[in-house]
């Protein structure tokens, strides 16, 4: 019988509630921020730490069954994964956000803009939708710096409580995806092995 | 004085500009990236052949139609009538070179001095793909698997594979009596039989059928039914090949929707022996877009060594035309992605320089060659449908600025210049 393998963030916004989740669920293990495979004490578990936007591959490969990780890193990723339960934490939004004085006022001034972020393939489906065409600029991170240093026009980045953007002295000017952590399955293993069901 | 020459064409010719070449071009190119993706090479024969290796491959009607001349030296050539021909030619002298089976496609053009019509020209472009030197079945399942591949590609959501055997023709026609040598004469008179109706067909048989001989016949090769209902009608005649045929089909992911065993197809070519199909687009008028089958001696004319082969030849201009009628052509646009505009000569070494970045970064890039003024400029890369457009005035390079205008909805947007190139590769749309 191979051991039941479960992806979580090795670091990141999602990991604390992801270890006390699969607490909560009967799984008794400590990380030891050594080893990125964590053996659950008697039981035949194993937690997996990835780097976050590993996850959503990992379990569609079958690799580990389970996952936890935030639906905004699943869509951009676009992997086939069953998504198995809303986890409750995590929870942000993608928006779209332009500087206070910026004369972008609504969705259709981004014609022809310069939107930075790190999320480019569901921007860009977002603007095909809305028959939208901008110039997408991809960056992996520190997006909110990128209109003061004439980079972009607007970003479209992951918000919490929105004080970076106000930091940044940026305003939201739509949100395009609610993201909250997920539970995920591989689409290989059956419901028999269901752990969580 | 010079009088001018009139830039006419001939009859039943085309000239073709710029427009229609990139529509033309993209159906072409599509057609070749599915034959590749089998496996299929292309070969290349003459324009002009000797007289003697065409005359007499195409019946008295084909014969009426070649073009021939008497060349330079004397000699009897003419144009090539058709791509089967000059490929059994080639394979007859090279078949030791080539891997066995072999499988080609050839895209080229073929010539007829036939009567001008809608649809018939005297210039035109065969898109044949053949597999020869066997005789297995999964060679008429690749077939198949190639002009669904062929069709769905190109974007077409509603066609029919037409598919019926010869064998099994002839299988029927004995079981009525006929004698071998009346067979091919009766299933030419079925080939009419969408043109000229059943009533027609019927007094056309009656030289070789009685008249509930030839009721029967009718009635069996018209009936309607699921292909299964037809392969059990058929049964009793021994002929497999079409519900092997169409298992393999279903081995190859061939949506059952997309084939229809139709008892009624005949073809009009007299050599072929085994599976035959017809594709065509019920919701255009347009006959078919496709058609072929098993031959079993290609190189009959030209050697010994006897060539089983399997083949199907596509209507490209009829493809072309459906395409246009179904506006799945109409997004298909010329190749510049960007006009650089000529300001003025003190500003042309920039426009250059701007052109060279972009065409270093894959992106392909044209100058306005003169400094015209700016409408000017703009209505030529409209005329182009060119999306975008940059201006580079002594302002903007003063500033190490671009201007960049995009044609589809008239927005201009200044950027710093050294943006400019993930500027256009980042942008979203078409």
């Amino acid at each position: 019988m191979s051991r039941l393998r479960i992806a979580i963030q090795s670091k990141g916004r999602l990991q604390e509630n992801s270890i006390s989740f699969l607490k909560s669920q009967g799984l008794k293990f400590e990380i030891n921020g050594r080893s990125l495979v964590t053996p659950c004490i008697d039981q035949e578990i194993d937690v997996l730490l990835l780097r976050n936007s590993d996850i959503p591959e990992y379990v569609h490969a079958g690799v580990a069954e389970f996952g936890i990780v935030g639906e905004n890193v699943l869509q951009e990723k676009n992997t086939h994964v069953r998504i198995l339960k809303k986890l409750g934490f995590g929870i942000c939004r993608l928006v779209i956000a332009v500087p206070e004085d910026s004369p972008i006022q609504s969705v259709e001034d981004l014609e022809g803009e310069r939107i930075a972020t790190s999320y480019p393939k569901f921007l860009t489906k977002f603007l095909q939708e809305k028959g939208i065409h901008a110039a997408i600029i991809p960056i992996s991170g520190s997006v909110e710096v990128t209109p003061e240093l004439n980079l972009a026009d607007a970003i479209c980045d992951l918000v919490q409580t929105g004080s970076t953007l106000k930091a940044h002295g940026l305003k939201e000017l739509v949100t395009i995806l609610e993201s909250e952590a997920v539970l995920i399955q591989s689409l290989h293993h059956t419901s028999e092995s269901s752990f969580f069901s | 004085m010079s009088t001018l020459v009139t830039p006419e064409i001939l009859r039943g010719t085309r000239d073709f500009l710029p427009e229609e070449m990139v529509k033309r071009n993209y159906v072409m190119n599509t057609i070749r990236a599915v034959f590749k993706s089998f496996g299929y090479g292309t070969i290349e024969t003459p324009v002009i052949e000797y007289l003697s290796t065409l005359l007499g491959s195409y019946g008295e009607e084909g014969n009426k139609l070649l073009y021939r001349f008497e060349d330079n030296g004397g000699r009897q050539v003419a144009l090539r009538y058709d791509q089967t021909v000059p490929f059994a030619r080639l394979v007859a002298a090279n078949h030791r070179e080539l891997p066995m089976p072999f499988k080609r496609y050839e895209i080229n053009r073929v010539w007829r001095a036939d009567r001008p019509a809608k649809g018939r020209y005297r210039e035109f472009y065969q898109c044949d793909v053949d597999i020869i030197g066997t005789e297995s079945l999964v060679a008429e399942g690749e077939i198949a698997k190639v002009v669904y591949s062929v069709f769905t590609t190109l974007g077409f959501s509603n066609f029919l594979i037409k598919i019926n055997s010869r064998r099994l023709i002839n299988a029927i026609l004995q079981s009525l009596g006929v004698p071998e040598g009346d067979q091919i004469s009766i299933i030419r008179i079925l080939d009419k039989i969408e043109k000229i109706g059943r009533s027609e067909i019927q007094k056309e048989l009656a030289p070789f059928l009685d008249a509930k001989k030839s009721a029967e016949l009718l009635d069996l090769i018209l009936m309607k039914g699921s292909n299964q209902e037809k392969i059990q009608a058929v049964a009793k005649y021994g002929i497999s090949e079409v519900a092997e045929f169409l298992d393999i089909c279903a081995d190859y992911e061939i949506p059952e929707k997309h084939l229809e065993f139709d008892l009624s197809l005949a073809r009009g070519l007299d050599y072929y022996t085994g599976i035959i199909c017809e594709v065509i687009l019920p919701d255009i008028d347009i006959g078919s877009v496709c058609g072929g089958g098993r031959y079993d001696d290609l190189c009959g004319r030209f050697c010994k060594e006897k060539f089983s082969g399997m083949g199907v030849a596509f209507g490209f201009d009829r493809m072309v035309l459906a395409l246009e009628e179904l506006g799945l052509l109409k997004d298909i646009v010329t190749h510049t992605e960007v006009l650089v505009t000529y300001f003025s000569p003190e500003t042309r070494q920039k426009s250059i320089f701007l052109v060279n970045l972009l065409q270093k970064e894959g992106i392909a890039a044209e100058i306005y060659f003169e400094p015209a003024k700016l409408q000017k400029q703009l209505k030529y890369a409209d005329k182009k449908k060119i999306p975008f457009v940059i201006f580079c005035g002594p302002e903007e390079i003063q500033k190490h600025e671009v201007k960049i205008k995009m044609l589809k909805t008239g927005k201009e947007k200044t950027i710093p210049e050294h943006q400019l190139i993930n500027y256009l590769q980042g942008f979203s749309g078409e």
